[in-house]
Parts: C-alpha cells; sequence; structure tokens
C-alpha cells in the first residue's frame, strides 16, 4: 500500500468514507475480499454462496459503518459481519450431502489426472467433513488450516481466548479424522 | 415523554452503544426494542432464537414471527406463546426432513415444512414430499406450494399429490410457484375445487407452464447434474462467485 | 487404529512440536496435512466481481446507505422512520416508471419480468383495493417486515381504486392492507388467506416467475 493518493491504515480509510469519500470504501472491499475470501469459501462450502455472503457483509458494513467504533480494527469488525453473513447463507441456500453425493466425486475424478484421484477423493472427503462440524469448529479449523493463521490472529478475529480456540480445532481435527476414516 | 419511554430510549441506546463496541451489527434485541418491544420481551426473543439455531433450527421464522406480531401491536405475552408454537413446529419440520433423508437439513425447507404442518399437512405427507422432491430447493417450493393449495381449498391428498405429479417433470423451484396461480385461474373460470381435487386425483395432474424461453424443466428429473449444486441456476462455466442472483 | 489423535500428533498439527513418535501417526498427521493444503489450494475464491459488485450498490446509494436489494424487500425495521419513509416513496416512484413502461398486458394478468437466468430478477405484482372512504392505503408484508407505511397505495383518479406494484421475488409471501395507518384487512384477491395466530388472518400470495393470477 501506500501508493500516492491512497490511504493506508483502515482507521484513515473508514475517516474518508464517512466523511463523504464513498469511493474509498473500495479499498476496504478489496483488502478485505482479499484477506477473508478463501476463509467464506471454505465456510460457505460454495464459492457463489460465498460471494453472495461476502458482498451482503460488505454492504451492511458499508451501511453500519458508523457504528464501527475502533476503526483501526475495521478487519475484525467486518469479519464478524462476515461471519453472520457466512452462516445465514450456510442455513438458508447450503448444499447438503443428500443430494448426489456421487455427482461431484466424478467431477474431481474428471479434473484429476494421472493418478490423482486420491487427491480428489480426499478434498472432496474435506470439505464433506467440515460439513459435519459446527458453525464454531468449521469457522476455527478453516482459519487454522485452510487460511494457516496463528491462534493469536484467530483470538483477535474470533474474539475468543487462545486456549479456548486451541480446544476447539483439536476438536474439530478429532471429528474430520473420524469422518475421514468412516468413508474408507 | 413518560419514564417509561425515557428507559426504553436508553435502553436502546446502551444495546446500540454495546453492540458497536463489541463489534457487532445491531442485535435482534435491539431492533425488536425500535419496533416496540420492552427490552425484557427483546432479551427473552432472542435467547429463544439463539437456543433454536443452536438445536439447528432455523431462526429466522422466529425473528419473522416476533416482528410481524409487533408491527400488528399483539400485546407481548401473546407473541411468546406463538413463537414457541413456532418452534416446536420447526423442530417438527426438522424431524421430518431429517427422516425424509436430508440431513444437514437445509433451513428453508424446515421452515416449509413446518409452515406445511402448521396449515394442517400429514408429517408422512410433508415427509413424502421433501423426499421426492428433485431438489431441496424443490422440497421447499413444493412443501410451500402444496400448503397453499390445501389453503386455497383443495382436499391435502390432491395438493399433495399435485405437487408430486409437478415433481415428476423436473421443475425448477420457481415453476413450481405457478401451481396455485394455475388453481387460481381454473377457479376465475368456473372450476369448482372438488373437481380440480378429482381432475388430479384421477391422474390428470394440472398444468405446468413452461419457463419463459425455455423448454421444460431444468436438469434431469429426479436428480442433478454431476458437478453442479442442487437448486442453483449455474451454467456451464460459472462458479467462479460471482454470487449470481439466489436472492429469495 | 481407533482413537484420536494423540498429544504430540495435535501440537505437530499445531506447527508447534516435532512430528509425533509413532511412525503410524507420524503418516496420518502428513496425510492430514497435505489434504488440507489441497483443498485449501483446489478452493475456487470469489475475486474482484465482488467488489465490482459492492462499489456499484454503494455508488447507486449514493452515500445514503445502501437499501437492500430490491428484490429481497428487507427493509431493515433498525432504520428510523424517516429514511424508511423516503426509500418507500423513492421506491414506489421507481417502480411505477417501471410499471407504466411494462403496460402492455391484460388487466388481471400483471406484468411480469421472466427471470432471467438466475440473476434473481423479481417479478412485478400489482395489488389493488377497494377503499373508496380510506385516506391511506398500505401493503404490509413478511416481504417489508410488516412496515404499516413504507408501500403505499396511490388512488386512481377515474376509478377510485387504490393500487400498488411492487417488485417480489419468486415464492410465498404473506401480506395485508393497512388502511388509514390502523385497519389491517385482507386481500380478496390474495390465493388463499390463514391463520397469523396472533388472531387475524393473513393474505397469501405465492409469486411465480410470470406472475401471478388470482380470483
Amino acid at each position: 500500500m501506500g501508493r500516492a493518493g491512497e490511504p493506508e491504515c483502515d482507521a484513515e480509510v473508514v475517516g474518508r468514507v464517512l466523511a463523504g469519500e464513498i469511493e474509498v470504501f473500495g479499498v476496504l472491499v478489496a483488502r478485505y475480499r482479499d484477506a477473508f475470501a478463501r476463509y467464506a469459501t471454505a465456510v460457505c462450502g460454495d464459492p457463489d454462496l460465498a460471494a453472495d455472503a461476502m458482498q451482503e457483509a460488505f454492504i451492511r458494513a458499508f451501511d453500519g459503518l458508523r457504528g464501527c467504533r475502533q476503526p483501526e480494527r475495521f478487519g475484525a469488525w467486518f469479519f464478524r459481519i462476515l461471519t453472520n453473513q457466512c452462516r445465514n447463507h450456510r442455513s438458508r441456500w447450503g448444499k447438503h450431502e443428500a443430494a448426489d453425493p456421487a455427482g461431484s466425486v466424478t467431477v474431481e475424478a474428471k479434473e484429476s489426472a494421472d493418478g490423482a484421484l486420491m487427491q480428489g477423493e480426499l478434498r472432496d472427503g474435506i470439505a464433506r467433513a467440515l460439513d459435519r462440524l459446527t458453525a464454531d469448529q468449521r469457522e476455527a479449523f478453516v482459519l487454522r488450516h485452510v487460511d494457516g493463521r496463528s491462534y493469536r490472529e484467530m483470538a483477535e478475529l474470533l474474539v475468543e481466548r487462545e486456549d479456548v480456540l486451541r480446544m476447539r480445532v483439536h476438536r474439530a481435527r478429532e471429528l474430520m479424522r473420524r469422518f475421514l476414516e468412516e468413508r474408507g | 415523554m413518560t419514564v417509561g419511554n425515557r428507559l426504553l430510549i436508553g435502553v436502546v441506546g446502551i444495546a446500540v452503544l454495546a453492540s458497536s463496541v463489541v463489534g457487532q451489527e445491531p442485535s435482534l434485541t435491539t431492533r425488536l426494542v425500535a419496533r416496540g418491544a420492552t427490552a425484557e420481551f427483546a432479551a427473552r426473543v432472542e435467547a429463544l432464537v439463539l437456543a433454536s439455531e443452536r438445536a439447528g433450527l432455523p431462526g429466522e421464522p422466529i425473528e419473522n414471527k416476533a416482528i410481524e406480531g409487533l408491527a400488528k401491536r399483539a400485546p407481548l405475552e401473546r407473541i411468546l406463546p406463538v413463537l414457541e408454537q413456532l418452534r416446536n413446529r420447526l423442530r417438527q419440520g426438522l424431524a421430518e426432513t431429517e427422516a425424509a433423508g436430508l440431513s444437514p437439513a437445509p433451513g428453508l425447507v424446515v421452515a416449509a415444512a413446518a409452515e406445511a404442518l402448521g396449515r394442517g399437512m400429514e408429517p408422512a405427507e410433508v415427509r413424502e414430499l421433501i423426499r421426492s422432491a428433485p431438489t431441496p430447493d424443490a422440497a421447499a417450493a413444493g412443501l410451500s406450494v402444496a400448503a397453499t393449495l390445501a389453503a386455497q381449498g383443495l382436499d391435502h391428498r390432491a395438493a399433495a399429490r399435485a405437487v408430486h405429479d409437478a415433481y415428476r417433470q423436473g421443475p425448477s423451484a420457481d415453476q413450481l410457484y405457478e401451481l396455485p396461480s394455475v388453481v387460481a385461474d381454473m377457479a376465475a373460470h368456473g372450476m369448482g375445487m372438488a373437481d380440480v381435487a378429482r381432475r388430479i386425483m384421477e391422474g390428470g395432474g394440472l398444468p405446468l407452464p413452461p419457463m419463459a424461453g425455455e423448454g421444460r424443466g431444468r436438469g434431469p428429473p429426479g436428480g442433478v447434474p454431476p458437478g453442479q449444486v442442487p437448486g442453483r441456476d449455474k451454467a456451464q462455466g460459472q462458479g467462479q462467485g460471482q454470487g449470481s442472483g439466489r436472492r429469495r | 487404529m481407533t482413537g484420536g489423535w494423540s498429544d504430540e500428533a495435535q501440537r505437530h498439527l499445531d506447527g508447534e512440536g516435532p512430528p509425533p513418535p509413532d511412525a503410524d501417526e507420524r503418516a496420518r498427521a502428513e496425510a492430514f496435512l497435505a489434504a488440507t493444503r489441497g483443498y485449501s489450494a483446489w478452493l475456487r475464491v470469489p475475486g474482484p466481481q465482488v467488489d465490482r459488485a459492492v462499489m456499484e450498490a454503494v455508488r447507486r446509494s449514493g452515500g445514503r446507505g445502501v437499501r437492500r436489494s430490491v428484490w429481497r424487500w428487507l427493509v431493515e425495521s433498525r432504520l428510523a422512520v424517516r429514511p424508511m419513509v423516503a426509500a418507500g416513496a423513492a421506491f414506489a416512484l421507481v417502480i411505477a416508471s417501471v410499471a407504466l413502461t411494462l403496460l402492455t398486458q391484460p388487466p388481471n394478468r400483471p406484468t411480469a419480468q421472466p427471470p432471467t437466468g438466475g440473476s434473481g430478477a423479481g417479478v412485478l405484482v400489482r395489488f389493488e383495493l377497494d377503499a373508496p372512504g380510506a385516506r391511506t392505503v398500505a401493503l404490509a408484508g413478511s416481504f417489508n417486515g410488516w412496515s404499516d407505511h413504507a408501500i403505499a397505495f396511490s388512488r386512481s383518479a377515474e376509478t377510485g381504486r387504490w393500487s400498488v406494484t411492487v417488485a417480489l421475488p419468486p415464492g410465498e409471501h404473506q401480506y395485508l392492507f393497512v388502511v388509514d395507518g390502523e385497519r389491517w384487512v385482507q386481500d380478496p384477491a390474495a390465493h388463499a388467506q390463514v391463520r397469523d395466530e396472533f388472531g387475524q388472518t393473513n393474505s397469501v400470495l405465492v409469486v411465480g416467475p410470470r406472475g401471478v393470477v388470482r380470483s
């Protein structure tokens, strides 16, 4: 960051948006879409759903921007809104195991080349196993293993103690392992 | 301004402040209070919604019902029992949805199942409507449509049968939503509901209008093409996170 | 091997310890990490289209706040009354002008826009009421948080009938007409009437992609 004319920190951008420079909100959108798109996709289980959830979350963030009391922590504030939207969208429009589970495995098989069939099945297994975690567990697991964030970052985003998050991720791994073994 | 109102405004103010300090959008409690609920009532509704969601039920129908009650100025002590009954119907809806083989149960289907049960459809009918639906979205639509057909005066077995017949034509969820208009059209042309029911039970079915500019239905009847998420209109090459409308 | 991850395995999976001593568990841990890495790399992630869509909505709102996408009709009850009335009026104007340009349909088939392949387009639905003595009529329903004033009808000078045209997403909608801000009445032309469990009845309309037909 730091191109001429482009603001640097979140607090400055938020201030400018609230002062009427609404275009500058685009900086926050690009920044946090980049930061959280992977999280949203893994948590929603579907890129279209994730895009909808992100869009909705950004719009709510814009509408409610005055309610962001610590603009230097816009990211964490936005993350809460995004997580709520992902949960809502998942429960309303998320996919489920019952519908033709063979379908997507076939797609994986076609996509993978030369012996990567195993890879495809594993990925499919992870996706389905994620479906079976609780929302809390899924979010923590995704932050840790899909996003690769540290427990410290996670604590800031999820507003939760590190030791609690550690237990949650451990539990999630237990369940993932069991689900993956069930599939054989 | 009475003391009560001053207190209320104070509570709303604190709630808004608290929620923004914690870094969240305004809670259900805040929204309900803004609609005229007492803080205590709002807190009880929010607790009910959270508990329901933790039990795997969709919370939105309960929220919406609370807002409806407040908008209609129903007495607060009347609203809570209604919400609890709704929660119980949602539980039943969840049970039927899972019994039909849809697990985890999508909130939309659970809500539609609860509504159908509330309008007098039998649990077994509800289960069958979910089980034989081509997609979960179609299941939600089918339940909603069957319940409305029944409310239009159609015998509920005929209503369920009409939806089952429509399922077999591989419709999209949206197309199913045409059926109550089809029945209303028949009624406008002088057909009694008993005649419509007879026609359906004799295998005549209800005419399902094709989508504008398309052939009949989308996707193969009774299934979803591989790689597609059921109930979603995905053209080839999409799925790059465009967020194409699913805004229902 | 039944049973879960050992403590050493969990620490290693957290990136905070060496691989577990047991060879079998070490292999499982490596496979698990590889699978999650593969999954993460395989994800197709939303891109800048999201940014564009958001900024379009933000710009359209002129900075005053994005109203819910027309087709979703989630007017938030937390908004103060004045902006909501303004939004409702602006909205009615937009709908009225769109409705005018589409006035080619026979009277009892309301204008309907065919859905454009999943773009979530709403369907225009016309509501009418005969209420010669009324001063105001509004449409309150599941689609606008049952607001008793946000969607206002207008009265035709010639016929004296009240009407409003509204874009609704396909599906079931429950609603009532609010006369003079206090009398909640059913729509006789609805598909059905159902109990609302507060002692009243709600009108039900199921909107299909081609519009609605009612009695």
